[in-house]
């Protein structure tokens, strides 16, 4: 007789189909259950749901972008563990389960007005995606949006001839560049090679008002902080989306402490001036 | 108010009616020799006089592995309710506080509805002790984070209902209970070890290294504390179709707590002890400046190289000399 909600029982919901990004990468549209979609309206940028696998658990995925007018999301996820191996190998119509979303998300209000200088490396595209296109759809809400993205050689790159085709619509100003680059087609929109922190000290942006948005490997983080406030982007307008490993999305497990805080219920959108005091968070 | 004095010849009846509230569970000695708290079947089994059982009661609320969800027919559903009732009998102040630490955490927004649900089926019993080398509390007895508690005195117990169904029980003996000659003492509780500084877990106090060094990652000091509750989710496919997703006891001294694809974010033991030490003496989000160690001493005794984090906080109870 548990009358109590279940706060670790997903929702059912339906992969629809998978889109091959790269050779570990996919984009995965899955349809949650009516009955999750209440949830899901409120979906912030950045925040994350609990993806289930049946027979191989769950996973935190940041969705790569808003639930859809039909409710479906999309989720970018690499094939790298036991869970994510199985999404992988699912075919359409398979059964999974949605839990969230949870945390904290991009503060899209306390944005408006703002220059955004997003700042993505590798798969941290994903989350920073749905801010993207975010802030794309409220376009004369927000002041310039430039994204820089980098990856370790080409065809890593997520999500390229998206990109490109916006950025060549006038919407964003966009920086690509790879760590390496054996080669690049003739024709292709040219990649910067360097990295992140090399694209950054060369860009002029009104730092003083502007927030910057950060998602990536660890490392990423460590430089890009030094960085951004060296250019002149306050603390507190610094916004990093942080990797743990939720197991739980409720703020019990304790497994992703950062400091005194959880990043799944006081994050994992944090901000800088936040961590100030947590010299292990980045 | 009624009778309060249970005299001590009168407590086998005492206990014998307590088994109308639930199966009676109490602290007894395992076949291997471990201070334990385990079903009672004749009352000779109790050993009131017990210092601390390896395992405290936390496994009555929080087993070591439970079954979260089951995958069947396409769906994930919530695992079989819990719906024993348990009658937990002897259980020390420091560890009734521990249950009232682990409330906070799991009938908080959203409530945890297997905690809830044995929690709902739980009936402690509390009983005063004397501390040994290893405790370090300074809650008097008497704390009321039970259902009824059972304080030595002269020639037997005074007895101490907290809440509605200690009352109930209270009613259900008055026949075994004589009058008290004075009222059980309510001191207010009192706190071993203030809320610390978080800034002490980067302070590169000479004794971090130390300990850093002695550690063995062992986990012991995790798994015997009555508020460490930290968990994994496993889930396995079953031979005979669907899955189950079950919740374990994790170790935040182990390796693999701060693990994520292509990371580990407490990959040193020196981060994994501080880990621990901020949970345990700093909190953690909602729960920030609350203390979660009730001083029940059993890392301490655990602790295969005599690791004391205590050492670490400035007037701390002397680990040493026992409560003052």
């Amino acid at each position: 007789m548990r009358s109590l909600p279940d706060p670790h029982l997903p929702h059912p919901a339906t992969l629809l189909e998978r889109r091959q990004l790269s050779a570990d990468t996919a984009l995965f549209r899955v349809a949650p259950a009516p009955s999750a979609l209440a949830a899901l309206a409120c979906f912030v940028p950045g925040q994350f749901v609990q993806l289930s696998v049946p027979g191989a658990g769950e996973v935190p995925i940041s969705p790569a972008d808003l639930p859809g007018e039909d409710g479906t999301l999309e989720l970018c996820v690499r094939r790298v563990g036991h869970v994510t191996n199985l999404l992988h190998d699912a075919l359409p119509g398979q059964s999974l389960g949605l839990r969230g979303p949870f945390g904290t998300g991009f503060p899209v209000r306390e944005m408006a007005g703002s220059p955004v200088l997003l700042l993505a490396g590798g798969l941290g595209i994903a989350p920073l995606r749905s801010l993207l296109f975010h802030l794309l759809r409220h376009r004369d809400d927000f002041g310039e949006v430039t994204l820089m993205y980098g990856a370790r050689q080409p065809e890593l790159m997520l999500f390229r001839d998206e990109l490109v085709a916006l950025a060549a619509a006038g919407s964003l100003r966009l920086f690509l560049t790879v760590d390496f680059a054996p080669q690049q087609p003739a024709g292709d929109f040219s990649c910067a090679v360097g990295l992140l922190p090399d694209l950054l000290q060369g860009f002029r942006f009104d730092a003083a008002r502007s927030f910057a948005a950060v998602c990536g490997p660890p490392a990423l983080y460590r430089c890009l902080a030094g960085e951004l406030q060296g250019a002149g982007v306050a603390p507190d307008r610094i916004l990093l989306s942080l990797e743990r490993r939720m197991r739980c999305g409720i703020g019990r497990c304790c497994h992703c402490a950062v400091g005194q805080l959880l990043c799944c219920t006081d994050g994992p959108v944090f901000r800088l001036s936040d961590l100030a005091t947590t010299p292990e968070a980045l | 108010m009624g009778n309060t004095y249970l005299e001590n010849s009168k407590l086998d009846p005492f206990l014998q009616r307590l088994r109308r509230f639930g199966a009676l569970h109490g602290p007894t000695v395992s076949d291997a020799g471990v201070a334990c708290f385990a079903p009672i079947d004749e009352t000779s089994e109790l050993r009131l006089d017990y210092g601390r059982t390896l395992i405290p009661p936390k496994k009555y609320l929080l087993p070591f592995r439970e079954e979260l969800l089951q995958f069947r027919d396409g769906s994930y559903r919530s695992g079989a309710p819990a719906d024993l009732e348990v009658v937990l009998f002897g259980v020390h102040p420091c560890d009734l506080d521990g249950i009232a630490y682990l409330d906070r955490v799991f009938l908080s927004d959203p409530t945890d509805p297997g905690y809830a649900a044995r929690r709902a089926g739980l009936t402690l019993v509390g009983i005063s002790c004397e501390p040994d080398d290893y405790c370090f509390c300074t809650e008097a007895p008497g704390s009321a984070h039970c259902d009824i508690f059972l304080g030595a005195c002269q020639g037997g117990y005074l007895l101490q209902a907290g809440t509605p169904r200690g009352d109930a029980i209270c009613e259900a003996v008055q026949d075994l209970l004589a009058r008290a000659s004075s009222p059980p003492p309510r001191p207010a509780p009192r706190r071993a070890i203030a809320p610390q500084d978080p800034q002490l877990r980067y302070s590169g106090h000479p004794l971090w290294e130390r300990f850093a060094e002695l550690c063995l990652s062992c986990g012991a000091c995790s798994v015997c504390c009555p508020t460490c509750y930290c968990f994994d989710v496993r889930e396995y496919p079953r031979l005979s179709g669907g899955a189950g997703r079950l919740r374990e006891w994790d170790n935040c001294l182990f390796k693999t707590h701060g693990e994520v694809a292509g990371a580990n974010f407490r990959a040193s033991r020196l981060e994994r002890l501080r880990y621990r030490f901020q949970h345990k003496y700093c909190g953690f989000s909602p729960l920030q400046g609350t203390v979660s160690c009730v001083g029940c001493g059993r890392c301490k005794a655990a602790c295969p190289v005599d690791i004391d984090l205590r050492e670490l906080i400035p007037g701390a109870p002397d680990p040493e000399g026992g409560p003052s």
